[in-house]
């Protein structure tokens, strides 16, 4: 837990005016429990003992006062607590979305959850452990201390079974942790099985694999009983350091009692240590124990996970000697057993070039375009790329205005004639103007795709990436996309998602393999059997089945010649 | 019925729960009396020895001790084991539900997760609930037979601590609410920029983006100092109160003392049966769990009580091709809205049948009932002569293949989510012709790459959808099951599928004029009957079948 707690030592350490004000507070939440003893002593001794009811109710008037006093601390203390703890969970949800947003490269759907479950779970342990902690060092100490003032034999007597108890409970810690952590494990392995079984509950009825669904969830519900039962085991082994360290001293107090009696300690002395010990020390113990266990181990699992999260920092890309991207002798795969995606892949794009990838979905398209933008880094090879937008199918709209979303990457540009050349206007309008705000769960995936293409084309940068930047909006919309993104300064690259897109790019990427063949539509419809395949089904997926209702797929194709023409779905 | 699985609970947990009665009971009873003997053991001190007493003292202490060490293992093995019990019944009873079961999927993962062990706790809640009014209970009787007056200066103490508690709740959960709103504001921030992912990696504006998903941070911390602050007030009355009944009640004592009403040690026993007592309030808490385990039998009883889905025990006809009848189905929607209205519909045998229609018109309620995923309200669906619900399970299971067009998957790995329990001998080859193998092979660890290490696009789920449905050896429905796969992806699986699953009949829900126009027949549903059955050919002169196909518009 090595990680964890320098973080915490850390934190406490940059609170530690906080932690100290809490201190203090504490010291004055714990003066009953110091006073509760001695005055109930003197109270017995000097008072009611010795027939003199008016002083034993002053001492125990004196109890109350303390009392008081402590409720007023107890009081301050919560406070204080809040202000150790908050600061310390601003940072940690600070943390937790600065690794998130910028290690984005790897969008991590759990961000969120770590964000409202597990920053609140080391939170509510936090201040757990502190009131642990805190309880128990003040509680123990007030007892000792109020021992020794009735009488320092009395404070010797306990001390022996309390680190008896205390020792052997620190052996014991660590398996307990180790037991506990494992029921912690198991009881996410359970959730984690049980979670997609359960939404898959439609699909489990339709293949009637109702069996083989329950006995996999059942196997881990198993499994989790097992670790519980050896915390249970811990738990019992606990429970004796428990007994030996709070009620070891009574037992001690009470076999020394006659020894102690003639020594001159009185009987009210005697009871006074009885309610240091059953009043103080024994709940501080419960508290320890069954505290420290428990929500240490929540804190420092939580806490653990919460920091081994270390953002993958992207190396930026140097911009190539001359054009735009030069990649060189590129081979990539998702894991070494995996098939290449790229194998010793070759590629150069210079200013002008509107280059169109095609190719099976799953082939790797995406790929290639995280590994132009930097994205991804290819095992072997040379990636060099001046810069660059990359736009992907999932545009990002967020919560703020329309302008803001559409100045994101150009803070300053002139925006209405990108919004006018891209068709985006009737959009804008309909939100309410520039300065309306925008709020992305209302919009259509298209309206977001359109919002993002806007200020991808508003950006200074000469390569612009289109990775199925398009595909929700309608092939007339699409086809003017495209034709304002191939006469904007720089060069495209576009990742195909209808055949038309292909047919407007000066050049195309046929992708059927880790070795993408490069040429014109006409070359490579002339050369590659593969690319007439795909360009006769693209044009009209029906013609591989049979003839269907006649006209489109010819007449589309031959669209592709004149770029002034919208390449319009016959269906529309 | 939700007695029943308490009792159910108890009984699962078998030994553990009478080791736990006997210990429970055995610790209270010991922990009553020591006072009581601490206080003897006092008296005969101060008159010259302690005497037999403190023995007895000890051995009490010791059997209490012990006691609670057996009942808090019992407790802890015994939830465990009943916990266990529970979820099997749960899961088993879950899967054999039609579905739709009616809740979301959260909702079971609950009812599984924390609140079968609620449930499950249901031992150490009813005998710790009983077991805990002891203390306090016997404490307040010990102390009105030490005399009558120690017992009622702890009653009034408790009765001005539970009262002033009181208020509490309602002020720290107007902050918690602030708290969890603001929260929940950060959170959906985080969530728009986790979404815009890849372009804020690639446009490199990671820190704009962190600054305007911390802006609300502030107000978060004030809320949670709200929070603290009410806290404060509470914890100020209860380190008061619990410190000011006990004096109340020494107060009392030593008073009596001095008139010789009560002896030293009867003060001694007096002052330890105070702070028992004072733990009436934690009644409150054992209380709370009962009524936690009640509750979670009771969203457990929702479910074990519901009614499974029947079976026959027929088998379908050897060399049967896959004709399916649906004869006079009517389906109707929970708020008795008609999904399907009389539909008569016959399906032969090895034939491709695209279902086609607007929204609404009972194309995925055809779907439904076509493989008995739903049974209909009124009708009989026939597979190769044999009404469904007649059907034996297993051969069901084996006769019939269902692709939607959002998949769930599930299993350890995408070998296991593609086989689903069966053998798994078919996987790649189902993987092949869904066109997806491809993207499987390119996998860190292939087939046994865990699901949730596999990262899939909505098509790409799809065609693991479809691999999976492959299973079905008469009849496959896919409800609109290849979507958002592109058009290239699509005609190659309709191909792979045409002359790979040859001999299957399939019955396609689609909105794609292309797979309409591939399959043998076109079955045209409108407003949940069926306006026509014919090729697409001959229906594409009529406009009002061609309006089927018309997009809804893009942006």
């Amino acid at each position: 837990m090595g990680a964890a707690t320098r973080y915490t030592r850390a934190e406490l350490w940059r609170d530690r005016w906080a932690v100290a004000r809490l201190a203090g507070w504490s010291l004055a939440e714990i003066t009953p429990g110091l006073i509760s003893g001695y005055a109930t002593a003197r109270a017995i001794d000097d008072g009611f003992l010795a027939g003199d009811a008016r002083t034993g109710l002053g001492w125990l008037g004196a109890y109350a006062v303390a009392a008081g006093v402590g409720a007023v601390g107890a009081r301050g203390a919560y406070r204080r607590l809040g202000d150790v703890v908050e600061p310390f969970r601003d940072r940690l949800v600070a943390r937790v979305v600065t690794d998130a947003v910028r290690g984005a490269a790897h969008p991590d759907r759990a961000a969120t959850a770590r964000l409202t479950r597990q920053v609140e779970v080391v939170r509510d342990t936090y201040a757990g452990l502190l009131t642990t902690v805190r309880g128990f060092v003040f509680s123990l100490v007030a007892a000792i201390a109020g021992l020794v003032v009735l009488a320092p034999v009395l404070a010797a007597l306990v001390v022996v079974p309390l680190m008896l108890g205390l020792g052997s409970f620190a052996l014991l810690l660590p398996a307990l942790a180790r037991r506990q952590l494992g029921a912690v494990r198991a009881d996410e392995d359970l959730a984690a099985t049980a979670e997609p079984m359960l939404r898959a509950h439609r699909d489990v009825v339709a293949a009637g694999a109702g069996d083989w669904a329950a006995r996999t969830v059942a196997a881990a519900a198993e499994a989790q009983r097992r670790a519980e039962r050896s915390v249970g085991v811990a738990g019992a082994l606990r429970g004796i350091c428990l007994a030996a360290g709070g009620w070891g001293p009574l037992l001690v107090l009470l076999v020394a009692a006659p020894w102690l009696v003639d020594r001159g300690i009185g009987a009210g002395a005697l009871l006074g240590a009885m309610v240091y010990v059953r009043g103080g020390l024994l709940p501080a113990l419960h508290l320890l124990m069954h505290g420290l266990a428990g929500g240490g181990l929540r804190y420092g699992i939580t806490l653990r996970r919460i920091l081994s999260v270390s953002p993958v920092v992207l190396p930026s890309l140097d911009p190539p000697d001359h054009g735009l991207l030069r990649m060189r002798d590129v081979s990539f795969r998702y894991g070494p057993a995996a098939a290449p995606v790229l194998d010793r892949f070759d590629l150069d794009v210079s200013a002008g070039d509107h280059l169109v990838i095609v190719g099976a979905s799953g082939i790797g398209k995406s790929t290639l375009a995280a590994l132009m933008s930097g994205l991804l880094t290819p095992q072997t090879g040379t990636v060099r790329c001046a810069g660059r937008v990359l736009l992907p199918q999932e545009a990002h709209v967020f919560t703020g205005t329309v302008l803001e979303n559409l100045r994101y990457l150009a803070p300053a540009a002139p925006v209405l004639r990108a919004v006018v050349l891209l068709g985006a206007w009737p959009l804008v309008n309909r939100l309410g103007g520039l300065g309306a705000t925008i709020d992305p769960a209302t919009l259509s995936a298209g309206e977001k795709q359109l919002i993002a293409l806007v200020r991808a084309y508003l950006a200074p940068e000469p390569l612009a990436i289109l990775d199925e930047a398009t595909c929700h909006l309608d092939p007339a919309l699409e086809a003017r996309v495209e034709r304002a993104f191939s006469a904007r300064p720089g060069a495209l690259i576009v990742i195909a998602h209808r055949l038309s897109s292909a047919a407007r790019g000066r050049e195309v990427l046929l992708f059927d393999g880790a070795r993408p063949v490069r040429g014109t539509h006409a070359g490579l419809r002339a050369a590659s059997p593969s690319y007439r395949d795909l360009v006769g089904a693209w044009s009209d997926p029906a013609l591989l089945l049979r003839d269907v209702d006649g006209l489109d797929a010819v007449a589309r194709v031959r669209l592709r010649d004149d770029p002034g023409e919208v390449v319009a779905d016959r269906a529309r | 019925m939700s007695n029943r699985i308490l009792l159910g609970c108890v009984r699962a947990a078998g030994g553990h729960a009478a080791l736990l009665a006997v210990a429970a009971l055995l610790g209270a009873a010991a922990g009553l009396v020591i006072p009581w003997a601490i206080g003897r053991t006092v008296d005969a001190v101060l008159l010259g020895g302690p005497g037999p007493w403190i023995v007895v003292t000890a051995a009490l202490v010791l059997v209490a001790a012990g006691a609670d060490v057996l009942a808090e293992f019992a407790a802890v093995t015994g939830t465990a084991r009943a916990t266990a019990h529970l979820r099997r019944a749960l899961l088993t009873r879950i899967f054999t539900l039609p579905h739709p079961i009616g809740r979301p999927a959260g909702d079971l993962v609950a009812r599984i997760g924390g609140q079968a062990a609620d449930a499950g706790s249901a031992v150490g809640a009813i005998v710790g609930g009983l077991v805990s009014v002891l203390p306090p209970l016997g404490s307040l009787v010990a102390l009105a037979l030490i005399d009558p007056w120690l017992a009622a200066s702890l009653v009034t103490g408790l009765v001005l601590l539970t009262v002033l508690l009181r208020g509490f709740v309602v002020r720290a959960s107007v902050s918690a609410q602030g708290y969890q709103r603001v929260q929940g504001m950060i959170a959906g921030l985080l969530a728009e920029a986790m979404a815009g992912a890849r372009t804020i990696a690639a446009a490199g504006t990671a820190e704009t983006e962190i600054r305007r998903v911390l802006r609300p941070l502030p107000e978060l911390g004030a809320h949670g100092r709200g929070t603290w602050a009410a806290l404060a007030v509470a914890a100020g009355r209860t380190a008061a109160l619990a410190p000011l009944t006990q004096i109340a009640v020494v107060a009392v004592a030593g008073v009596l003392l001095t008139h010789g009403r009560l002896s030293p040690g009867e003060l001694v026993a007096a002052l330890q049966y105070a702070a028992l007592g004072a733990g009436l309030g934690a009644i409150l808490g054992t209380l709370h769990r009962l009524v936690r385990a009640r509750s979670g039998a009771g969203r457990a009883a929702e479910i074990i009580g519901a009614r499974p889905r029947a079976h026959g025990t027929r088998v379908l006809p050897p060399g049967g091709r896959g004709t399916l009848r649906l004869d006079d189905v009517t389906v109707r929607a929970e708020d008795g809205h008609v999904l399907l209205d009389r539909l008569t519909l016959t399906v032969p045998g090895g034939a491709t049948v695209a279902v086609v229609g607007r929204s609404g018109a009972g194309k995925s309620t055809l779907a439904a009932v076509a493989g008995r995923l739903r049974d209909p309200d009124q009708g009989t669906v026939r597979l190769d002569g044999v009404p469904l619900a007649a059907l034996d399970p297993e051969a069901l299971a084996r006769a019939v293949g269902y692709g939607f067009e959002r998949p769930a998957l599930a299993g350890a790995t995408i070998g296991d989510a593609i086989a689903m329990g069966r053998d798994h001998a078919f996987v790649p080859g189902a993987a092949r012709i869904a066109t997806i193998d491809a993207y499987i092979t390119r996998l860190p660890r292939g087939y046994a790459t865990p699901l949730a290490d596999a990262p899939m696009s909505g098509g790409e789920a799809q065609r693991i959808g479809l691999a999976r449905a492959l299973h079905g050896d008469r009849l496959l429905v896919l409800d609109d099951a290849s979507s958002s796969v592109d058009s290239v992806t699509e005609a190659r699986i309709a191909s792979a599928l045409l002359h790979e699953t040859h001999g299957r009949t399939r019955l396609v829900v689609t909105h794609r004029r292309a797979t309409a126009a591939g399959a043998d027949l076109v079955a045209w549903l409108d407003g949940g009957r069926l306006r026509a059955l014919a090729p697409h050919g001959r229906l594409w002169a009529d406009a009002a079948y061609r309006a089927v196909f018309a997009p809804d518009g893009g942006a």
